[in-house]
């Protein structure tokens, strides 16, 4: 726990120490700024599920850049050599970072909140729907990033764990709009079910399935697990 | 050697990336109080070898322990009780060096309350005082390479693995690192690799010499001199026609073969290197045999040198293919 700890803390440290989390932040804060002003003022609606969608096509973008060092920089710097035998077992590693990263993703939503201050100042929103909304996001969010985390243990090239994680999220992303084109049943509710987009719709629309919450926290698990097990495995 | 005192012990230990076998079937041992230096050209397998007792890699086939752990199934345990200094100082550049250091003291299970002293000591060992607030991304190579060393000293541990500790020093600074290394290897199991073989000499109990991965000797350095004794030479200047000397001192017992060529610019001078049994008093008998009719000029048995016994081993033909 102490050794979780400390990497967490190391990982959290480093994004401070280098321009990435600013820059995340700052990339998303704007977008979700300009996003908000466009469909509130707009449309005059006073909701966020118009915000949260884009939130959600951002956030596939910027992950890539969150994730992208957690363990590529680890390689191409040598520091693996170091981390990876320190008395840690690689599922230590593997969630201390994990969690410094996720740390970053609630830091950028908690920003978004500022947005939430003229709808509730010239509106009636419902609370309970942005809730749900907010919760979806850092699920979506999560999901991604465990995602990430594991393309970046992959490879010690920042860039190529960044283009390879972008390309498998905007996958999952838009792979929901595939069902227009099958025919089948069964084809049509695997791509329904692997959209990481239809998911989030719901949310969005203040509907909590657990369906969707557990598709989001199984596939941070399963992303986690492959990450810790190819970490054993590459010795 | 005492396998039950091995801090170290390497059973049979091969590394192979897939038809490219980087290390041999090495076998050998580390005590606790020992310093083994770990000698061998670039490419020799020393960084692999090391890797594989630090439990960053794993051994193709053989088994490599460290404190009794195995390190194929608990090198997690084992992880607590060794120090590492990788080839390449692994720091974390956008860190500043107290924060590096008591993010490993932590992982390595320092205790809270002695966090502050353990760093302490480790900065005042590796003399880092200046830097301790510094990103370690500022600074110079020498520093970052005491940093490695203060970082693999932490939390006291029963071994140490150093690999090339001294590369990028200035000699101030490896004389300094030296003595941490000496300083340290009296109450634990020291491994270092280097190629400068004077730094053996200096500070190692044995020495290990490896290339292509196979082990090619392992004794202190004086037996490794000893051992080599035997393919004794002996150098001579003498005044004298080539063929008539050589004869001459291939009927001498002992000597075993001759080498005779001209001096530049001395003309009526031989130089005569001989191969000779290490047999005791063999000097005066070559001298009589050559003073009885020529002039002898000079004489000197050649001690061999560690860099001498290193590169005929290196150099030896291998089984390889």
């Amino acid at each position: 726990m102490t050794g979780m700890l400390a990497v967490y803390q190391k990982e959290l440290a480093s994004y401070f120490r280098s321009p990435i989390a600013y820059y995340v932040v700052a990339v998303f804060l704007l977008g979700t700024g300009y996003f908000f002003l466009y469909n509130v003022f707009l449309t005059g609606e006073t909701t966020m599920a118009g915000t949260f969608q884009n939130m959600g096509i951002l956030l596939t973008t910027l992950v890539p850049v969150i994730s992208m060092r957690l363990f590529s920089a680890e390689f191409s710097a040598g520091t693996a050599e170091l981390l990876l035998t320190l008395p840690l077992d690689p599922w230590q590693i593997v969630v201390g970072k994990y969690l410094g990263a996720v740390s970053i993703l609630v830091l950028m939503t908690a920003g978004t909140v500022v947005d939430l201050v003229p709808l509730y100042l010239f509106g009636m929103p419902e609370t309970t729907t942005i809730l749900a909304g907010y919760l979806g996001f850092v699920l979506l969010g999560m999901a991604c990033l465990a995602v990430g985390l594991f393309f970046s243990t992959l490879t010690d090239n920042q860039i190529v764990a960044a283009l390879i994680t972008a390309a498998v999220l905007l996958g999952f992303w838009f792979v929901g709009h595939l069902q227009s084109f099958q025919r089948s049943d069964a084809l049509r509710g695997l791509v329904g079910y692997l959209s990481f987009s239809l998911h989030f719709v719901d949310f969005i629309q203040g509907l909590v399935r657990s369906e969707a919450v557990t598709f989001y926290l199984v596939v941070a698990a399963v992303a986690l697990t492959l990450s810790a097990n190819y970490l054993k495995w590459r010795r | 050697m005492n396998s039950d005192s091995a801090v170290i012990a390497l059973e049979s230990v091969s590394k192979r990336y897939g038809s490219r076998t980087v290390v041999h079937d090495l076998s050998f041992t580390v005590d606790k109080g020992e310093i083994v230096g770990f000698l061998g050209p670039n490419g020799a397998g020393k960084t692999t070898t090391m890797r594989m007792i630090a439990g960053f890699i794993a051994a193709t086939s053989g088994r490599v322990c460290v404190a009794g752990h195995d390190m194929a199934t608990e090198n997690v345990e084992a992880a607590r009780l060794i120090g590492y200094l990788p080839e390449r100082p692994p720091l974390y550049d956008m860190l500043d060096v107290s924060s590096y250091l008591r993010f490993v003291a932590k992982v390595k299970g320092v205790p809270r309350a002695s966090i502050v002293a353990e760093l302490e000591r480790v900065i005042a060992a590796c003399h880092l005082e200046e830097v301790v607030r510094r990103e370690i991304f500022k600074l110079s190579k020498g520093y970052r390479q005491r940093l490695g060393l203060a970082q693999a000293l932490l939390g006291r541990p029963q071994v140490l693995l150093l690999d090339e500790p001294t590369a990028g020093l200035d000699p101030g600074q490896i004389h300094e690192t030296r003595e941490v290394i000496r300083a340290f290897g009296d109450q634990h199991a020291v491994l270092f690799s280097t190629h400068i073989l004077a730094e053996v000499t200096l500070i190692c109990r044995r020495v290990a010499i490896i290339n292509h991965g196979r082990l090619l000797a392992i004794d202190s350095p004086s037996g490794l001199r000893r051992a080599l004794e035997e393919t004794h030479r002996v150098m001579l200047q003498v005044s004298a026609p080539a063929a008539d000397v050589r004869a001459e001192l291939l009927s001498v017992k002992g000597v075993l073969a001759v080498d005779v060529h001209a001096i530049p610019g001395h003309p009526d001078v031989l130089a005569v290197d001989c191969q000779v049994e290490p047999q005791q008093g063999l000097e005066a008998a070559i001298a009589r045999a050559v003073t009885r009719r020529w002039d002898l000029h000079r004489l000197e048995r050649q001690q061999p040198t560690l860099e001498n016994i290193f590169l005929r081993y290196v150099n030896a033909p291998t089984d390889d293919p």
